[in-house]
Formats: structure tokens, sequence, C-alpha cells
């Protein structure tokens, strides 16, 4: 079952400066960062562009985080965060001129990059060259006219009404070009019984399903665009709310981007019911995956007491904190509530019950043959793909990709907390359940941690200045790792709110879980992968 | 494989006894705020003030919770120097406030509807919420209650999220699909009121918006013991409390 | 009663066609098309009457032409077996003509002349007529080989258009091979007779040894196999079917396919009855493992006329199992069960040559209509032509065994007779018995899956390709010829219990025995002191009420009974006339029914539910290869699909857009032995063609040695 994360060995940042300047010499200028961003390397010219990145993800063996544009006239910041394990963050900054709309695309380099490219295109009108396929991305051009581009400042959220325009000339890209081919078109009212909201088109010539492509952005609320201008308070509720299941996390990584720009310093009480609660929500999300796995499997018996764990965990949660999906306890500055002893121990002792229950769980799963047959070899994603397409959380630690980013750019104090990140190589179904429970078994043992190490004290820093600046804030958040850029004007408003979930980053791969493998696979390699679409979409 | 027969007899009953008798346990309910009566008006609006989507409303010394508009961030209990009292009940289904009353489905519905269950921009709590009816607690299978995966064969429709503008055609669709007789219930308040989204470029702020909404289940999210509250008032086999005076509605 | 006149309608007959033949010479454009459907029509009515009232009567008719020295009288004789196969022809030949009649058009708008299309009509008719009254061998074999160049000739005929012209040369080649055969088997069993003639032969064909026996089976059974479409020798068939023209086609296979089991019967069944089994035995065999392969590529197939011919190929198999059945019951000396097993392979003869004329008539009408055979290209068909939707349906269902159509019948039957193989003694044969008859079942399974996906990819669903109809629907002209078989494929399976009489006229003489009392007891006309049943058996079945409608229905009765034997007294019955009033009544009831109760409901008709997508778009529907996809991959064993390209392009890298599979799927019998034999004869050319270095010394040196060769052997014989 699982192995540790082996120890590699990698680059520190002063070998990385090195090699970049050694490489690129002036084109580059090192620099620092904004808050939360350890290095910051400045292009001036665009074409060294593609270069750089290539020479960070593949060369220097950094992960790729995102991208985030912000439109700050007189030019454009193009930020390409790379994730340097064991240091931090490192962005590659690109400023260009208003007037220019184009930067090479680095996704024929980084192809992990390509939806952000995609989405950057769809948002911004910004052009990628050489990008293999711009458009129909966030706004689908089946309904929408071209060049909405929604998230420029010039558009005003809460005036605007876009016209649709329905277009009857639409097809979609089939790529399988075989006389006897077709499509099948799954969704987005999908799934029998209850099913997020996104479309497949599911590429086959009779059996086999040969390319699944993901439209996804079903669910676009626009939540980047709609936060602007809103209160630090309102923005948070934002944050909290576009991806209810994973809430705990990302209004973390919020607070801690809000707490860099402001300066807070955050209690050690706070920081680690921070711990707590994150694992919490861990431990539920992953109770919910597995839930889901055996339904997908049609192991009718061991759906129910998955769903029971889940469950339990859900009204642990809501006897201990007020909500069932801990909403309303993040606040910048630390938390908002305090609990005493006897809460604690009673979220113990529910969480000791579900563990052992997990544990009971698992080992009838393993002996349950029928059901190791329907995930062994279905959805298998090598340890390559997962590289070359960053494949975060659970995803990427079933196919050799361990980058957590509680131990590569230690958060919270999670530094001083000693627990293991599950590692498997095989990549399929079976490979992501059996991570799954590591993971869970990991966040009990840190929730007793967290436990034994909280001592009294105070919970909150009460804010005084509300400053502007930017910050990114980071959290491992249950599917993988999620960003939060903020920056903040000088009226302590949201002036850019950018949210990178891990969701966005694991569809781009999903497809190559998928192919070659026969329908009826199909939701179950959609269940081991455990994604959700409304995180995706914002 | 037979392990699996003895492994869920041997983990007993957990289904609740709901609608028989009241659900009791801890934390099947976050619970909601109440009308709470204050000293003086500043302390009602200091209370008022703290809630960010303006649910609370001041009347003379009483705050007023309007539920359709409360998100259940806790602001107005938590942090805050005149905390209003929550009341851990889960029956909060109302009607629209354009409709006069709910007009039952035939009595054939009463103890056996199937309800479609579409997505449409939601945050996922709300569709995890009602994903957990079908767990052993609350079981709605023994209610007759079934899940139905096409339009064609449901008679309840269940709306979650605000209405993304790119779900608003698929939902419409859905709806069309529907044979009569058939009843929206919008489960959340992203869906009543559009929730922390509203209304905006790309979020219609409601399924009211685009479809006849007839019964609607405030929160964020509600518990599934409010949603399944709501399907019972949908089959008929719950009442809802008459209208009562604007402010405050229960069930 | 009339006099028959059998041998006048043969002479008028004969008249007539050579005088369409004549006629054809000289006129052109839509005079040949007057000439083809008063002539042509005229001929089939002429051989269809002359073959039924042979039947009829049976009354045979013979006549003797002229002599040739050294070969014996030509002569000419329409026995029972001929009478069935003629009248086949004729009933086939008539829609075909008409059909052909409309097709000539087409022709002319091609700029092909259609006169000679005129005489080739005529000519092959009268050939295959007289394959069918020849009484000796030697008319046989001239007639034979007629019918080959003609067949050739017409297969070939739009030859500028860039069809595969190879196609049609394969088939000369193959029957050529054929007829050589043929021809050896015929020398091999006239040794000890006194002339050529077929009752010369059956008379001398006692004294012939049992190799001597093997051999004409052997050689007759592969030689006919050619033209009857059996697995060793069938490649030509797929090839020359998708070659044909759509005017040739219906003929081709409704009328030539039947020459094959025409000579099979007649040779190795008529005059040189098996005496060992295990003749038989080969003969189901090929026959089973034919259908099945026939079948498997058929399911597979989306272009319709490949398709089409697999799936003659398919039935040609079934007919022959159940020859072979018959041939292992007669040498065993049951006698009845031959006769039933042979009634059930000429059944479906005759069944075959009516569906699969009209199916091909309706293929060669959907490519007019929409450009394209694929059918995956196809779909929607059934708004944009109707009639055609209708009279494809019922060839559909006929071809797929379903009741009451006449496929059912016959194939019931064929398994029926199967089954009989209770009364044989050895057990060995008996589980060779049981694996063909899984095989023939496993086969009609397959069936249903081909048509159903024929029917329901071209006709329902949504358009797929890019064509645009333009042809509007002309009920009456086009249609006709097609309704007139759709008609007669419900008759035939409706009224089984008057077509199995008249089947065993022919059927008794090849099996020694008259099973019309084991088919079809006489329910209507039996009497208490008709001693052919127990009167506890009629009364059983009087209450089960099989003695309905006897005061109105002339006949025996309209219930098919198949009973076992001593040792295994179980009853198969089986009456689709019943069947079909019962049907129907029960539709009515039903319908009736159904808009009572749903009177005050409210029916609205919405848009299909596709999910929530804006529009359901053609790319997303199922094709014909994604439909018998699964059927593909479980027989890959037989398809061994060579992967020629499975080529995935990406631009930028790591951006796909395209994924190319072609898989090249060579036939199975091409892989077993049509590239072997052809592999070792060119290695055996290879070697030969060592003699030819083009040196002059050498040539004469062969020339040499091979007259010192020959003086030798005239020295020592």
């Amino acid at each position: 079952m699982g192995s540790q994360a082996p120890s590699i060995e990698y680059m520190g940042i002063e070998a990385l400066t090195a090699v970049v300047q050694e490489r690129f010499g002036k084109a580059v200028t090192v620099g620092q960062g904004a808050m939360g961003v350890v290095l910051s390397l400045l292009i001036e010219e665009t074409q060294t562009l593609p270069g750089l990145c290539r020479l960070l993800f593949w060369d220097c063996g950094c992960g790729l985080g995102g991208l985030v544009v912000e439109e700050r006239p007189p030019s454009w910041r193009l930020s390409y965060l790379f994730l340097l394990p064991g240091t931090g963050w490192i962005e590659v900054l690109v400023r260009l001129p208003m007037e220019a709309h184009s930067v090479p695309s680095i996704s024929s380099e980084v192809h992990a990059a390509d939806w952000y490219e995609r989405e950057a295109e769809d948002l911004f009108g910004l052009q990628f060259e050489n990008h293999p396929r711009l458009g129909d991305f966030v706004l689908h051009d089946q309904i929408w006219p071209e060049g909405l581009k929604p998230q420029r400042k010039s558009v005003d959220a809460r005036q605007v009404k876009f016209e649709r325009r329905p277009n009857s000339e639409w097809r979609p890209l089939l790529v399988v070009k075989d006389s006897g081919a077709f499509a099948m078109p799954v969704g987005p009212v999908y799934e029998g019984g209850v099913g997020e909201s996104l479309h497949f088109m599911l590429e086959t010539v009779g059996e086999d399903v040969l390319r699944a492509v993901p439209r996804l952005f079903y669910n676009y609320r626009a939540v980047e665009k709609i936060a602007e201008g809103r209160s630090v308070a309102d923005a948070l509720l934002l944050a909290e709310r576009f991806a209810a299941t994973s809430s705990f996390a990302h209004s973390a990584g919020f607070c801690h981007a809000v707490e860099k720009i402001w300066n807070l310093g955050v209690p050690r009480r706070a920081k680690h019911l921070r711990v707590l609660l994150a694992e919490l929500e861990r431990l539920r999300h992953h109770a919910g995956t597995i839930t889901g796995i055996c339904e997908s499997t049609a192991l009718a018996v061991a759906a129910s007491q998955a769903a029971i764990i889940e469950e339990q965990l859900l009204r642990a949660s809501c006897r201990f904190t007020g909500h069932r999906y801990l909403f309303g306890l993040n606040t910048p500055g630390g938390l908002r509530r305090d609990f005493d002893h006897d809460d604690l121990e009673k979220l113990k002792a529910s969480v000791d019950q579900a563990a052992r229950e997990l544990r009971v769980l698992e080992e009838r799963l393993r002996f349950t043959s029928s059901f190791l047959d329907r995930l062994e070899d279905a959805g298998v994603v090598n340890p390559k793909q997962a590289r070359d397409l960053n494949l975060l959380g659970p995803v990427g630690r079933a196919s050799g990709r361990c980058h957590d980013l509680r131990r590569e750019c230690a958060y919270n104090g999670y530094e001083g907390y000693a627990f293991e990140v599950p590692r498997e190589s095989e990549g399929d179904g079976y490979a992501r359940l059996r991570v799954l429970f590591q993971e869970a078994y990991q966040s009990v043992a840190l929730i007793h941690e967290a436990l034994a190490t909280a001592e009294p004290g105070p919970i909150c820093v009460p804010v005084h200045a509300q400053s502007s600046g930017a910050a990114l804030g980071w959290a491992e958040a249950p599917i993988g790792a999620a960003l939060h850029w903020v920056r903040l004007d000088e009226s302590g408003l949201v002036e850019r709110y950018r949210a990178i979930t891990p969701s966005f980053n694991n569809w781009l791969g999903f497809h190559v879980a998928v192919e070659d493998f026969a329908f009826q696979d199909f939701p179950i390699i959609l269940a081991t992968f455990g994604l959700s679409a409304t995180e995706c979409d914002r | 494989m037979s392990f699996w027969f003895w492994h869920g007899l041997r983990n007993g009953i957990r289904t609740t006894r709901y609608p028989a008798t009241s659900e009791t346990a801890l934390g099947v309910s976050p619970g909601r705020p109440v009308t709470t009566e204050f000293r003086s008006t500043a302390e009602v609006e200091a209370a008022a003030a703290s809630c960010p989507t303006g649910s609370i409303i001041a009347r003379g010394t009483s705050a007023r919770v309007e539920m359709r508009s409360c998100i259940h961030c806790q602001r107005c209990r938590i942090g805050t120097a005149q905390p209003l009292e929550w009341r851990g009940d889960y029956e909060w289904t109302t009607i629209p406030a354009d409709r006069e009353g709910y007009e039952l489905l035939p009595s054939a519905y009463r103890r056996s509807a199937h309800v479609m269950v579409v997505d449409a921009g939601d945050c996922g709590a709300c569709l995890r919420e009602v994903k957990q009816l079908n767990n052993p607690f609350y079981n709605m299978h023994r209610l007759g209650i079934f899940l139905t995966a096409t339009p064609r064969a449901a008679d309840v429709l269940l709306v979650v999220g605000p209405v993304s503008e790119n779900m608003r055609v698929p939902l419409l669709k859905t709806y069309e699909a529907m044979p009569t007789p058939k009843r929206v219930l919008a489960v959340g308040t992203c869906a009543v009121t559009g929730g922390v989204f509203g209304r905006t470029f790309m979020s219609a702020g409601g399924a009211a918006s685009v479809l006849p909404v007839d019964l609607e289940i405030p929160g964020d999210p509600p518990p599934p013991l409010a949603i399944l509250h709501g399907l019972l008032v949908a089959t008929g086999r719950k009442a809802l409390a008459p209208k009562k005076a604007m402010g405050e509605r229960s069930a | 009663m009339v006099f028959p006149w059998i041998g006048g309608a043969l002479i008028l007959f004969f008249i007539l066609a050579l005088c369409g033949l004549g006629l054809s010479t000289v006129t052109r454009g839509n005079n040949t098309m007057r000439v083809l459907l008063i002539f042509s029509g005229g001929c089939s009515v002429l051989m269809m009457y002359a073959a039924g009232a042979a039947l009829a009567t049976g009354r045979s008719f013979e006549a003797t032409l002229w002599s040739i020295e050294g070969m014996g009288p030509l002569t000419l004789r329409l026995d029972m077996l001929s009478a069935v196969f003629l009248f086949t022809a004729g009933l086939v030949y008539l829609p075909a003509s008409l059909f052909a009649r409309n097709l000539v058009v087409r022709l002319l708008r091609g700029h092909y002349p259609a006169r000679n299309y005129g005489m080739l009509h005529f000519a092959l008719m009268i050939s295959i007529a007289l394959i069918f009254v020849a009484n000796d061998a030697v008319s046989f074999l001239i007639s034979w080989e007629c019918m080959s160049i003609l067949c050739y000739l017409l297969v070939n005929y739009e030859q500028s258009r860039g069809t595969d012209t190879r196609a049609g040369f394969i088939m000369l080649a193959m029957g050529e091979a054929g007829f050589l055969a043929v021809v050896l088997a015929f020398l091999i069993a006239g040794r000890g007779s006194a002339d050529w003639s077929f009752p010369a032969l059956a008379a001398a064909s006692g004294q012939l040894s049992g190799k001597a026996v093997w051999g004409v089976f052997l050689l007759g059974f592969l030689g006919f196999g050619v033209k009857a479409g059996l697995v060793p020798v069938n490649f030509w068939l797929p090839r020359s079917y998708t070659a044909a023209p759509a005017i040739f086609l219906p003929v081709l296979a409704g009328v030539t396919l039947n020459l094959g089991f025409y000579g099979i019967l007649r040779l190795n069944v008529d005059l040189l009855p098996p005496r060992s089994p295990a003749i038989g035995l080969v003969a189901l065999v090929i026959g089973s493992i034919t259908a099945l392969v026939g079948i498997l590529y058929a399911t597979t197939e989306s272009d319709m006329k490949t398709m089409l011919a697999h799936s003659s190929i398919e039935n040609a198999g079934i007919i022959v199992a159940a020859i072979g059945a018959s041939l292992v019951f007669r040498a065993s000396g049951n006698a009845v069960p031959a006769a039933i097993a042979l009634i059930a392979g000429l059944y479906h003869m005759v069944n075959h040559s009516v569906y699969k004329t009209l199916l091909f008539q309706g293929a060669g009408e959907i490519e007019a209509a929409t450009g394209t055979r694929e059918m995956d290209r196809l779909g929607g068909l059934a708004h944009l032509l109707p009639g055609l939707s209708v009279v494809f349906l019922v060839g559909c269902l006929s071809i797929s065994a379903i009741p009451p159509f006449n496929g059912f019948l016959s194939e019931w039957l064929t398994l029926q007779s199967l089954l009989r193989s209770a009364v044989l003694a050895s057990s060995g044969v008996k589980i060779l018995f049981a694996l063909c008859g899984a095989c023939l079942a496993l086969t009609a399974a397959l069936a249903v899956t081909c048509f159903v996906k024929v029917y329901a990819m071209s006709f329902l669903g949504v358009r797929r390709g890019t064509w645009q109809p333009h042809v509007r629907e002309r009920v009456s002209r086009v249609r006709f010829p097609m309704a007139y078989l759709a008609v007669a494929c419900l008759l035939l399976g409706v009224l089984p219990t008057y077509v199995i009489p008249v089947l065993n006229r022919a059927a008794e003489p090849l099996a020694g025995a008259n099973a019309t009392t084991a088919l079809v007891p006489p329910f209507f006309t039996a009497t208490s002191a008709n001693q052919q049943l127990p009167p506890a058996f009629l009364q059983d079945f009087h209450n089960l009420g099989a003695q309905t409608g006897r005061k109105w229905i002339a006949g025996r009765g309209l219930v098919l009974l198949v009973r076992g034997s001593e040792r295994n007294p179980v009853i198969f019955a089986a009456s689709p006339s019943y069947s079909l009033i019962a049907l129907v009544v029960l539709l009515l009831i039903a319908w009736i029914l159904v808009t009572r109760s749903t009177r005050k409901r409210q029916l609205c008709r919405k848009e299909l539910w596709a999910g929530g997508i804006p529009r359901l778009l053609p790319e997303m529907t199922y094709t014909a290869t994604g439909f018998s996809n699964p059927v593909r991959v479980v027989f890959q064993a037989i398809f061994r699909p060579d992967i020629v390209e499975d080529t995935r392009e990406t631009v930028a890298v790591h951006f796909r857009t395209a994924i190319r599979r072609r898989r090249d799927e060579t036939h199975l019998v091409d892989r077993v032995f049509f590239h072997p034999v052809g592999d070792a004869i060119g290695w055996v050319a290879r070697l030969l063609a060592g003699m030819h270095h083009g040196r002059l010394n050498a040539y004469v040196a062969y020339t040499v040695v091979l007259f010192l060769v020959i003086l030798l052997l005239y020295r020592f014989s």
C-alpha cells in the first residue's frame, strides 16, 4: 500500500537562479516578487518566455502553478507561477504593453499551461501565438458571440448584460477521422442521480472511447469578476462558496493572501485549529469521493457504508463549528470563533470513529475482487503523463507525482507536523483509491497532532490598517493545490482576485485516463478522479 | 463477497424516523436565525448590519429574518456583539413571494415521486446535501422518492445553483422535457435569490428568473432534512404553514 | 380442368425470349424499355406458368432436340425439381424485369447503350431456362458456360465508370475453374453409362466405386459451390456483387445463385445418390461454416451491397446445410427426415430468392436516391422515402426470420430437420448435427443483428451524410416490383401448408419418401375413417382450434407439424396463418384499448431529450460501424484485422487534431484458401519460369526430350 514520497533532491533557489542567469543572461531580470512569491523572473522580450518556462518546468523540476493575468494600465501583467518544490513559488513576469495583445504560447513546451492560456484568451482577449486551439472554452461558441471579454476592466459586472447569439453552424471539433466514428454526447444534464453539469463528447467507433473531450464552464459564475470592487469580507464569502466541498481550503488560501497584504501574524492557536479544520475537510471530502467510487461500481453496501462515514463527519462538523461544510470560519487574521476543550474531545472521538470505520471499509474492499476488477487498470495515467500534464492532488500522487503544498512550500505551520504524503505509481483507479485512503489516515493523524499541540491563546488578531498590495496565498485543498492571488486597492477593496483551482488543472489531464477504455468504464474513471466541475468553473 | 451482507447487517439501522417523529440528533441541521428581540433600535441596526445579504430586517426593536436570502455565514451569531437567536430546526420550506399557495401534485404521487436534480451553477454543497438523501441516514427511498436521470420520467425538478447563464438553456430544456404534472423546487439560497452571486451577467439570480418555481428551500446549503421536508411538502405529505406576516416565514 | 400445355408454354417462352433478343438489337431508348417490359415480363410469366402447371399437375415435359455426333442426343426435361427452380426464376424475373425497365432510364443517362443490356438480358434468361430444363450433360454444360460468360458481361457492364473490372474477371475465372471441376465430375460419373443423358447417368451410378462417388461428389459440390457461394470458393461473390450494376444485381442475386443449388441437387442428389453419410456430413459442415462466415462479415460490413452479398453467402450456407442433412438422413435410411430436410432447403431457396431480390432492389433505390451506399452516411430515409421504407422493412423482417414472413418458416424447418438427428444411430454424427445446428442458430441471431442495423441505420434516425435527396418518391412505377415481392414474402410465410405439398413433389423422388403428411397433416380433410392420424390426436388438435376455418379454406389445414420418433415423441407445431390472424386481432385490441384509455390524456410532442445540449447533431448518433463493433470485437480471432494506420496527429506537440485508425481486413476465406493457393501457384510458376530463359538451344532440347518421351510411351503402352 503506498509508499512515502522519496526525498528527491530538488534544486535550491540559488542553483535555480544560477541556471537561469547562465542560460538567459540579461534577458531575464531576477528579483523579489510580490508577497508569497519567492523569486520573480522578469522578462523583457516575450520571445524568451517559452524557453524560460521549459527550463523551469522540465529542467529544474518545477511544477506549474498557473497563470495570473492582470490588466494594469498601461500594461498587462502576466505572471506564470511555478512551484519550486521545497522552496516556494517562482513567477515569470511579463509586462505587455496594452496595445500588444499577443504573447507567445508556452503550451507547446509546458503542456499543462494549455487551458490557462485558453481561459485568458476567452476572458481577457489576449492572444497566444501558436496555441493550437483558442476559443470556445469558458464562453461556449455555440451560444455566445465572439469578443465578449468579460474580465476586462471596461466591462462593468453590475451593468452589463450579454446577448446570446446561438450559432446554428457550430460543429464540435471531432478528432477521430474514421468513417464510422461518432461522438456520444454526455451531459450537461447527466449522471443517473445527482451529478454536476459538465459535457463530454465521447468519440468512439463503437466499443472503446477514443477521445473524450470535456466541455466545462457550465457552472461559470464569473466569481473572479464579481469579486472586484467588493470588500474583503464580501470577497471572502465568494472565496468560500464557489466550491463548497473544499470551502475551508479556498477560504484559507484567500485569507493567507490577505494576511500577507495586511501583514497580519496569525496566532499559533489559530494555525493549529486551521490545520485541524483543513484536515477535517480533507477527511470528509475523501470519504465522499470513496462513496462516489463505490457507487460508480454499483457496490451498494460499500457505498452506503462510506456514505455513513461521510454523513457522520458532516454532522460532527456541524456540531463542532455550526455548519456542515465549515463555512464562515476563516477570516483574515485567524478564525472567527474558538472551540472549547469538550468540543475538541468530541470531535476527536468522531474522527477516530470515522477512521476506524474507514479502515474496516478499506479492508473489506481489498477483498472484493469484483470491485477491484473494475478499478484495476482502468483509467491509467502513467507517471510521464502525470508529469507532463502537471496533475495535482491524489490523482497526481497515484501516478507518482507527489507535489503537496503542505510539504513543498509549507504554510500555516505544516512544517512542524509529521505526516507522510502517499505515493503510488500505477496510476489506475485502484491506485487512486489507495491514495485516498492513505491520505484520509494521514489527515486523522494530523488532526490528532493538531489537537495535541494546540495550546490556549488568542484565535484571531484584530485588523487595524487595511493597506493595499498584492499577494499570493495558497492551500492544499482536498483535490490538490489551490492558489489565490489577491490585489487590494487603497480603500481596501478587492481589485483583482484570481483563484487557480486544482480541478481546473486536473480536468485537463482527465482525457488521457479515459481514452482507449470502454464506455462502461467511463463513469468509474470519472468517479476515481473525484474532480469538481464547479471548482473548475468558478 | 457475502461478508458485505453481514457487514451491512452488523452496522445496524441508522435511518432517521423523520417524518414520523422529529429528528433530534446533533449536527443534522445548522439551524437558522430567527426573529430576536433586542433592547434598543441601535442594537437592532447593528445586528441587521452584520448580515452581508441583508436578510435581517430591523422592525423597531425586533430583528426579523428573511430566510430566503440567508446564506448561513453565521456572522449574525459569531463575532458580533448582538448575536441573533438561532433555532435548530430544519423545516423551512416556503412558497415564493408571488404565489398564493402551493398546488399539490395529484394523490398518486404522494408516495411515489420521481425527482430530477439539475445543477445550474451550484457550489457543490446543495448538490451534496441532495446526494446525502440517498444515504442510510435519510434513505428517501422509504418515502417513495426516487432520483431519475431523465426528465421524461420526472415529476419534481430540483434546481440548485443561481442558474449560471451557460446552464440557462439546458435547465429550460429539462423543464420542457418533463411531462405534466410537474413541480419545481428551488433548493438553496442561490436558487431562491441568487445567494452571494446575485444577479450578474453570468448568473440569473435564482431559478425564478428562468422557470416557474413552486417551492423554495433556502439555506446555504439546506441540510438534507430540509430538502426532504420540501419534497414531502411537494408530494403532499407535509403541510405548509399558512403565510404569516411579512418578515418571517416558517413551515 | 384446362389442359396445362406445359410444353407449349415452354416453347412460347423460348420464342418470346428470342424475339425479345432480336428486338433489343434494333430498338433504342424508350422502345427498349417497352421491349423489356412486354417481352421479359411475358417470358417470366410463361416461366411461372409452365413450371407452375408442371408442379400442380405432377406431369413433366420432355423433348429431344438434335443429336451431336459422339455425344448423344440433346434432350430437355422439365421434371419436378426443375419446375421448382424454374418457377422461382420466373417469380424473380418478373419484378426484376420491371425494375430493369425503370433503371434503363438511368443507364441511358449514363450513356451506356441500353440495347446491349437488353440483348444480354434475354440471352441470360434463355440460358438459365435451358440449364433448368437440360436433361443431358452436354446441353447442361453448354448452357452453363453460356450463362457464365453472360454473367461476366453483365457484371462488367458499366465498365467505363471506373468500377473494378477485376471483380467480374475473378468471377469468370472462378466460374471457369468450377466449370472444369463439374466437367470432370460428369466425366467420372459417365464412365459406365451409355450416353450422356441424365437418366442414363442415374442408371449407371450404381456401378461406381466408392472412391468414384466421392470424387464426383467433391468435384461437383465444389464446382457448383462456386456458383452457390460456398466457403472455400466464394471469394468472388462479394466482389462481383459490389461491382455489378444495380440493373443486373437483383437477377444476379435472385436467380444465378440458385443455379449452384440446382447443380448440386441434380448431380449429387438426383443422379448420384450417396451411399455413405459422410458425404452428406461434408455438405452439412461446409454449409454451416459458410453460413457463419457469411453472416459475420455481413454484420460488420457497412457498404450495403457488400453486406447483402455476404448475407447471400449466409443463406446459401443454410440451404446447403439443409441439403447436407437430407443426404445424411437418406444415406442412413431415414427417408422421411431426408424429405423434410430437402423441403426445408428448397423452401429456403425460394424464400431467399424473393427477399434477396427485394433487398437488392431496395439497395439500388437507396443508392439512386442518395448517391451513397455507405450505411454510415445514411439515415433518416423513412421520411424521405416512406414507401420504400415499408417494403424494405418487409425484406429485412423476412431475412431476419421474423414471423409472419417467409424467412421464419424456412429457418424453422431447417433447424427442425436438424433436430430430427435423434433418429440417427451414430452418436458422432449426432454430435456433429448438434454443432451445426448451434452454428445455424448463432447465424440466425447474427442475422437479426445485421438487419436491425441495416434498417435502423439507413431509414431511421438522423441523416448522417451530406447528401441531398434528389429523387422524389414515385410510388407506382418503382415500387410495384418491390411491393410484389413483399406480398410474395408475406404469402410464402403465411401459407406454408400450400407450398410444402408442392415442394414435396420435387423432394420426393430425391429423398425417397413423401413428407407431406409428416409436415402438413390433413387436419381439414381428415375424417375418422382416415387412418393416417390417430383419432385421439385429431381430437386434441380440434380442441386447440386447429380445424378453425375448415369450411372456408381449401387444403389440408393451416398447421405445420413436426413429429419426433417413437423414442422421442415430441411435437413441434407452427401455424403462421393462425398466428397472423391472432397478431392482427391482438394489435387491433391493443390499439382500441390504448386509444380509448388515452382519449382524455394530453399528448404533446416535444423535442428529443439529449441531455440539455442545444441541438442533437448527426455526428452524435450511432453509426452502422459503431453498432456492429461489438461483433467485430467478439469475433476478432476470425477477422484478424491488420492495423494499416493508427496515427495520432498532433499540432504543437501535444494537441491532438486527428486520430486515424484504418484497419484492413483480409477475408477469412482469402486468408485461408485464396492467398495460400495463389502463393503456391505463384511458386510453381516461378519454378517453371526458370525454364524460360530465352536460349533457343534449350527450347530445342525441350522439344527433343519431349519427343523422345512420347516415343517411349508409345512404345511401351
